[in-house]
């Protein structure tokens, strides 16, 4: 149910991350040299059937994954890198607000040339309510794009994207949006052409050929449940670039048996089962990378009759009383990194990370029970409240293993440090969702996953009236940072904005960020070039490359 | 006989009806919708509701729903986009029906000879061999002996592949897994049946005609002991090919199992709902044609009823 969460949360795009360099014992490379003649191969799986391959309506992190190597939007992302795509040069206005793209002579899997119509068609295609995408939001961005997707207008021509003619594309925003480049790399952009759409009516994109590729893969075979073939694109107009021949993707829900199939040399990398970590690692053959999910607790202030949970003395109380190090430790053998902030470390600021240009820590990564007792006696006085254990709540969270066992750690933590009794309610993902949405709860364990490479996916969910902010928390300031940041074209004073947005979440808001989610994986010596991302693609074969 | 068949008829159409209507309301009353999501907005969900005729009222919906079922048509599936169930359950249940008619097969033949060879040698070393087979059959569930056979089978002796569905080599260990404890019962029944057959007079006098212990055991013992296995052929079979759902994911077959569990979690409607008609009208229609054959069998249960 996690992994589920995840894959929904997790979504999109842009790179960065790390070049997994996957051989890392360099020891133990086979000495056949002669293998160049043969196909170049590759095959790893994935853990659920992809829903949909229809860019426009695709939404989870498999989608995302493979359609990152059979199709190109206009710019590519690679290892955070932003390269040019189907278009080869663009230019941005002044008040950066207007993008105009030139595209390159690129065609699709028929031999049709890939155009700025495409473009166009998939845009307003995203953003046609008869479409119901569900990932419709990531075209808000641009001019009518938000009043055309809600019924607000009716007139697909009010939208701001236009192809001037075959080559040329012209996008405008409603703001200037500093990561509208890489959330291009999005698989909601991908252009798609129109009469191929409706000549495949409902049954577009339901199997391999009922689709036109235009990135550096196309997929060959698409058995349902079962596997997905890619082979290079012989059209791809960097194919030179492309080294890898044919990438099988099996199909397989169980974790272990995955793994397996990785130990007997059927797979090329996969994720480490939980309860193997310790013993890959001390083989020296585990990796990790962090896959961009934050979770958190996260308040609803506006719950009758326990005013406790509004206090932010005694939210802080609970922040500092959760030893964050040895949460990760007991519950996901130490592949995770303790949240002592909330935007995620990873993201982009405004040369280097965020993190690094503006250094934070709040919380500290082991539970500081003094900090935290100084809390609950100041959030007590005000409430005037002198017994901590009538201050009880409830524990909302979904119903994996994992979650109970997080919750029954931090459970006992805050009876233990502070005196204070939580209940635990477990439920199915799609009811704690529901729970959330109608404010029916005390406290949740919740997570969010990037949307794009900037603080402003994590931040701006808790303005007030947001689609997600579930907590009822409204707070003038931050509404004002958020709302200067999301208009300026100064992107010094909006980074500096972003973090003081940021630093009034964690210090008054009802959020305790709790970790930031790693992964545990290992790969095949063979396997060179290989890229793990926290947004986007979770892997990029695209450049990879087998001895 | 024909009146019979007619009223058979008609109690299978009614169960199916009663099937459909409650599971479709059921499924709605799950907490949540097929759209909820993380990132979604209540406009965009909104969008998705009317797309799929969700925001239609509960009446109209179950109408629809019931004309387009009489097509034979369950509806496009909420979850994955542009493939509609009847798709689905078409790709996925040739796969289930694949595996369980091999299990269904190495079950019985695997079991009766099982249960043969423990009867005929009686408290020796070959009964409890078998029995001990049987035993760990029905105690130990798929989801361990599926990992044990792939630990042992593929990964440390390399003998067969890990998973998937490709080959006969692929097919051994889930067949196996899946027929255990189907195997175990079917042993069981048939070594109480053989020794109960035993102490029969027909036996006795077989015995005293002079006939040969082979012929014995091969015209009348067996012939007579396996009747009772033969009974539970049915739910065995019917377990066997709707209760694929833990091998298959061991396995990573692409059988039908799963999408009970991912239509349920998801809030699939289409999908659930197609499933469970889907089973249920493949189980009813299996009652049913045993009703026809219990009625032809024996008389008195068409007059019965």
């Amino acid at each position: 149910m996690l992994k589920k969460s995840i894959a929904i949360a997790l979504a999109l795009l842009l790179v960065m991350g790390m070049l997994a360099g996957c051989g890392q014992q360099s020891g133990q490379q086979q000495q056949g040299g002669e293998k160049e003649q043969g196909p170049k191969e590759i095959a790893f799986t994935i853990s659920a059937e992809v829903p949909s391959l229809d860019p426009q309506k695709a939404t989870d992190t498999y989608a995302i994954l493979v359609g990152h190597h059979i199709f190109e939007g206009l710019v590519r992302v690679h290892n955070g890198e932003i390269k040019p795509g189907m278009a080869e040069t663009w230019e941005i206005s002044d008040d950066k607000t207007t993008y105009t793209f030139h595209l390159r002579d690129a065609k699709w899997s028929d031999g049709k040339p890939v155009t700025a119509y495409d473009f166009e068609y998939a845009i307003k295609r995203l953003l046609d309510p008869n479409t119901a995408s569900e990932y419709a939001f990531q075209g808000y961005y641009i001019v009518n794009g938000e009043e055309y997707n809600t019924g607000k207008i009716t007139d697909p021509d009010q939208i701001g994207v236009k192809a001037l003619d075959e080559k040329t594309l012209q996008i405008k925003l409603k703001t200037p949006v500093k990561y509208f480049l890489s959330l291009l790399n999005f698989i909601s952009f991908y252009p798609v052409r129109q009469d191929f759409v409706e000549e495949m009516g409902e049954k577009f994109a339901a199997d391999a050929d009922k689709l036109l590729y235009n990135g550096p893969f196309i997929l060959k075979e698409w058995k349902h449940e079962q596997e997905l073939v890619l082979e290079k694109n012989p059209n791809y107009w960097d194919k030179d670039s492309i080294n890898i021949d044919k990438v099988t993707i099996y199909i397989v829900n169980d974790a272990n048996t995955a793994w397996q199939m990785y130990e007997n040399g059927e797979t090329d990398w996969e994720f480490i089962p939980a309860e193997l970590v310790e013993q890959v690692d001390s083989e020296g053959r585990a990796m990790y990378f962090y896959d961009g999910s934050e979770f958190y607790l996260q308040f609803n202030v506006k719950r009758e009759g326990k005013p406790w949970l509004a206090n932010e003395n005694f939210q802080r109380a609970v922040g500092f009383a959760i030893d964050r190090e040895a949460l990760i430790k007991a519950v996901m053998k130490g592949v995770s990194e303790p949240a002592t902030r909330y935007v995620l470390p990873q993201l982009e600021g405004l040369e280097k990370t965020f993190a690094e240009e503006y250094p934070y820590e709040f919380y500290s990564k082991n539970a500081d029970v003094d900090k935290a007792k100084e809390y609950l006696q100041k959030a007590m006085q005000e409430l005037g409240i002198s017994d901590p254990s009538k201050m009880t709540f409830e524990y909302l969270t979904d119903d994996t293993q994992r979650a109970k066992l997080t919750a029954e750690f931090i459970q006992d933590q805050l009876e233990k440090n502070l005196g204070i009794k939580m209940t635990v309610k477990q439920v199915p993902f799609k009811q704690r969702l529901e729970l959330m949405t109608k404010m029916d709860y005390d406290v949740v364990f919740a997570g969010w996953g990037p949307d794009y490479n900037d603080p402003m996916t994590y931040l701006d969910l808790w303005v007030t009236g947001g689609g997600h902010n579930d907590t009822g928390w409204s707070n003038k300031e931050y509404d004002e940072l958020i709302q200067f940041a999301k208009t300026t074209t100064d992107f010094k004073a909006r980074a500096d904005a972003l973090f003081e947005a940021e630093k009034l979440l964690v210090e008054h808001g009802p959020i305790i960020p709790i970790y930031f989610r790693q992964r545990a994986w290992s790969c095949n010596d063979r396997v060179k070039g290989l890229v793990t991302n926290f947004i986007g693609a979770t892997f990029d074969f695209v450049y990879a490359d087998v001895e | 006989m024909g009146r019979y068949v007619l009223n058979r008829l008609i109690v299978s159409l009614i169960t199916a009806w009663v099937l459909v209507t409650i599971v479709f309301f059921l499924v709605r009353l799950l907490p949540g919708d097929p759209f909820l999501s993380e990132k979604i907005t209540p406009e965009i969900r909104a969008n998705m509701m009317k797309y799929y005729g969700l925001d239609k009222p509960l009446h109209i919906q179950y109408v629809t729903y019931l004309k387009n079922l009489l097509k034979g048509d369950f509806g496009y599936s909420l979850r994955y986009k542009n493939r509609t169930v009847n798709e689905v359950i078409s790709q996925a249940f040739p796969y289930s029906a694949d595996l369980g008619i091999r299990a269904v097969i190495l079950a019985t033949t695997a079991g009766i000879i099982l249960g043969i060879i423990a009867a005929l040698n009686r408290n020796k070393g070959w009964d409890y061999l078998s029995m001990f087979i049987a035993i760990v059959g029905v105690s130990v569930p798929s989801f361990v002996i599926g990992p044990i056979l792939q630990y042992v089978f593929a990964t440390k002796l390399n003998l067969l592949p890990v998973s998937q569905w490709k080959s006969f080599a692929h097919t051994i260990m889930p067949t196996f897994a899946l027929s255990l404890s189907s195997l175990a019962l079917v042993a069981r029944l048939m070594r109480a049946s053989m020794l109960d057959v035993v102490n029969q007079d027909y036996i006795k006098t077989a015995k005293s005609k002079g006939l040969s212990p082979f012929q014995i055991i091969w015209k009348h013992q067996i012939r007579n002991a396996i009747l009772p296995v033969i009974t539970v052929l049915g739910p065995v079979t019917a377990t066997l090919l709707t209760g694929t759902f833990v091998v298959e994911q061991i396995f990573a077959i692409p059988g039908l199992g799963k999408f009970y569990v991912l239509g349920i979690q998801n809030l699939d409607y289409s999908l659930v709902l197609g499933m469970t008609t889907f089973y249920g009208l493949f189980l009813i229609a299996a009652n049913f044609v045993v009703d026809i054959i219990y009625g032809l069998v024996d008389p008195r249960i068409r007059i019965a009823r």
